[in-house]
């Protein structure tokens, strides 16, 4: 029997495998990447969405994209990526079993990076069976690798990011997203991106559950009720939905079994069943490492910075660099996982409720219960001011790790400072020009501009908009609160699209002044 | 080591529910009526189950159920789900046909 050996094996070609393959591979080692799927990049390529962060996390820029200079680094640096790889087992010796085509075939790896991500969690109720009950995931895949819209009305399970996140892309795709309901009392996700799904117009049913899909041999309906303390649904609370499709994004789950296979220490934790590792993700087989979401579910920018610390670390054990050398990538790369790892939403602070930010500001509690910052609540926050002319209003309530907006005031607007979780101010003592590059650079599309008086009466709201068709200058139709409900009529004076705003259109209405601090969203009539 | 006897007097006889019916494996079409009628009669880890029910040993290997069936165990066990003894890991990782599998370092033997 053939055996191949590689120095360094790497199964998953998602963003940690890849990174820790072009850091291995700048230190000169050849390293193989066997991934099963058709395509490389994992979950990257369904990502259409700015990513947050900072510059060094690639913040503000697409997901997709960030896959594709992820893989042209993997080509500069002669990763090998090989597709339709499925590994089937890994052997405590690093022996690896991959099927290629009709073959399985043998390799044997002096180390061996585990990158196999994770996968999405299920709920039963009554009819969870049907055709039209799908992944999140899947709905992403479809509409976002394929260009198939997953139904026509769609009610979304979970408020994580991933709920929020996939029903702002089903509304993009010309979905009707006829509610969004989770069985915790508070919403999950970014207060931003459960913003922007809110001032659409889509409900929140918060403490509430799904207690059957209807339908015979396809989804029909839905019925959601109220969960009590018990979890159980209260009678007479429950709600019914025409809907044919019903999404599910309650969680993901590592898919460690390789790990466990090769004798790697396990735990059993609140977030999977996961390898133990030290924090360069070396697990306690000598040689087998893991990274991302296997060991544990974050995000792709934290699996990209992870799979660089394992490429460093496995380049220092098959003695490429020292331990010097690798030690000084490693903290540097720590750092940048340190900062995304900051926050409300920070591992730490999980299940928890934050009451106050880090300012002591009250969290606004009418976004964690339905989605949106009421209008009493908005005016607390330091991006919310008021001037007669034009200046941003930065509805950004949350401690989140991101800055793209203060980089992208050119005129010295936006303030957040060192600490990259703090909430950008808007500083008067500079004059805002309107150019709408923080409108465009916010990954949560939660920067406005606002303008009193443009005619007597008259202001004008400029707002991101990333939907098609793009309204034309001169159209009616209504503007939209943030709690999605119609507030006035509004004219369209100006639609900006240029490629610095990256796909994010700039789409000016015109409402009486006294709906300025209101109108935020706009639909066609 | 659980005593099974003991453990199976604290938890008590198996007592119908009115969602017994639904399915939780579907590759395997295992209910959760079985799963908890199972472990009433002393299979108390997921591997017990698995080979007991098939549950998890279909085409997607349990990676739709794993998470439920180890929920409805830990419950009937009254236990936290993390308590309950996981499956063991086997290659192939991922269902294959048994021709390719049998011809695993050469060409199958006539």
């Amino acid at each position: 029997m053939k055996i191949e050996r590689y120095d360094m094996i790497v199964v998953g070609a998602g963003p940690a495998g890849l990174s820790a393959a072009i850091e291995a591979a700048k230190r000169g080692i050849k390293p193989i990447v066997f991934d099963e799927n058709q395509r490389p990049g994992g979950q990257l390529f369904k990502q259409i969405h700015k990513f947050f962060g900072s510059k060094e996390h690639k913040a503000k820029i697409r997901g997709f994209k960030i896959g594709e200079e992820l893989l042209a680094e993997a080509e500069q640096y002669g990763v090998k990526v090989v597709l339709n790889a499925t590994v089937i087992g890994l052997y405590p010796e690093k022996e690896v079993t991959v099927r290629i085509g009709d073959e399985v075939k043998h390799y044997k790896g002096d180390a061996v990076l585990v990158a196999t991500g994770a996968a999405e969690n299920m709920v039963n109720f009554k009819g969870w069976t049907l055709p039209g009950v799908i992944g999140a995931g899947a709905a992403q895949t479809m509409m976002n690798l394929h260009h198939i819209k997953p139904g026509n009305r769609v009610l979304m399970l979970g408020s994580g990011n991933v709920g929020l996140v996939v029903s702002f892309q089903l509304l993009q795709s010309g979905c009707e997203v006829v509610a969004l309901a989770d069985a915790a009392p508070r919403v999950g996700g970014y207060g931003v991106h459960a913003a922007k799904v809110s001032r659409c117009g889509v409900p929140f049913y918060l403490s509430h559950t799904i207690v059957e899909a209807e339908g015979t041999d396809h989804v029909t309906g839905v019925v959601i009720g109220q969960v009590g303390p018990d979890w159980k649904v209260i009678p007479g609370t429950e709600k019914h939905f025409d809907v044919d499709t019903i999404c599910l994004a309650v969680g993901l789950s590592p898919m460690s079994q390789l790990l466990k296979q090769a004798g790697c220490k396990m735990a059993d934790t609140k977030g999977g069943y996961v390898p133990v590792c030290d924090e360069d993700g070396a697990t306690s087989v000598p040689g087998v490492y893991a990274a991302g979401d296997v060991s544990g579910i974050e995000e792709a920018s934290s699996a990209m910075i992870e799979g660089r610390m394992s490429g460093a670390t496995i380049a220092e054990y098959l003695g490429y660099i020292t331990k010097e050398e690798k030690e000084s990538r490693v903290n540097e790369l720590e750092a940048q996982l340190d900062t995304l790892r900051q926050g409300m939403f920070a591992p730490k602070n999980r299940g928890k409720l934050v009451e106050k930010t880090e300012e002591g500001i009250d969290v606004s509690m009418n976004l964690l219960e339905k989605g949106y910052v009421a209008q009493d609540e908005i005016e607390r926050y330091p991006g919310v001011t008021k001037s007669k002319g034009i200046h941003p209003v930065i509805e950004c309530t949350q401690n989140i790790p991101c800055n793209p907006c203060q980089d992208a005031c050119k005129m010295g607007c936006i303030m957040i400072g060192k600490n990259i979780t703090s909430l950008p101010a808007v500083d008067s003592n500079h004059k805002c020009i309107g150019c709408g590059m923080c409108v465009a650079s916010c990954s949560g599309q939660a920067i406005f501009l606002v303008e009193e008086d443009v005619e007597p009466g008259y202001g004008e709201v400029t707002m991101p908009y990333e939907f098609l068709p793009l309204p034309e200058v001169g159209d009616k139709g209504m503007a939209y609160g943030r709690d999605g409900r119609e507030v006035c009529a509004a004219e369209v004076t100006k639609v900006r699209t240029s490629k610095a705003f990256d796909h994010t259109n700039l789409l000016t209405i015109k409402v009486p002044n006294e709906m300025l601090m209101t109108a935020r969203f706009y639909k066609a009539k | 080591m659980i005593d099974i006897q003991e453990k199976l007097k604290e938890i008590g006889p198996y007592v119908e529910a009115p969602d017994d019916y639904m399915l939780v494996c579907r590759c395997e079409e295992v209910t959760k009526g079985e799963i908890r009628k199972a472990v009433h009669e002393g299979f108390f880890t997921i591997e017990e189950i698995r080979r007991y029910l098939r549950s998890g040993m279909g085409l997607c290997q349990g990676q739709t159920c794993g998470k439920l069936v180890k929920g409805i165990v830990s419950r009937e066990l009254k236990v936290a789900p993390t308590e309950v003894e996981p499956a063991v890991s086997r290659a192939p990782m991922r269902p294959m046909e048994m021709e390719i599998l049998a011809e695993d370092g050469g060409v199958a033997h006539e």
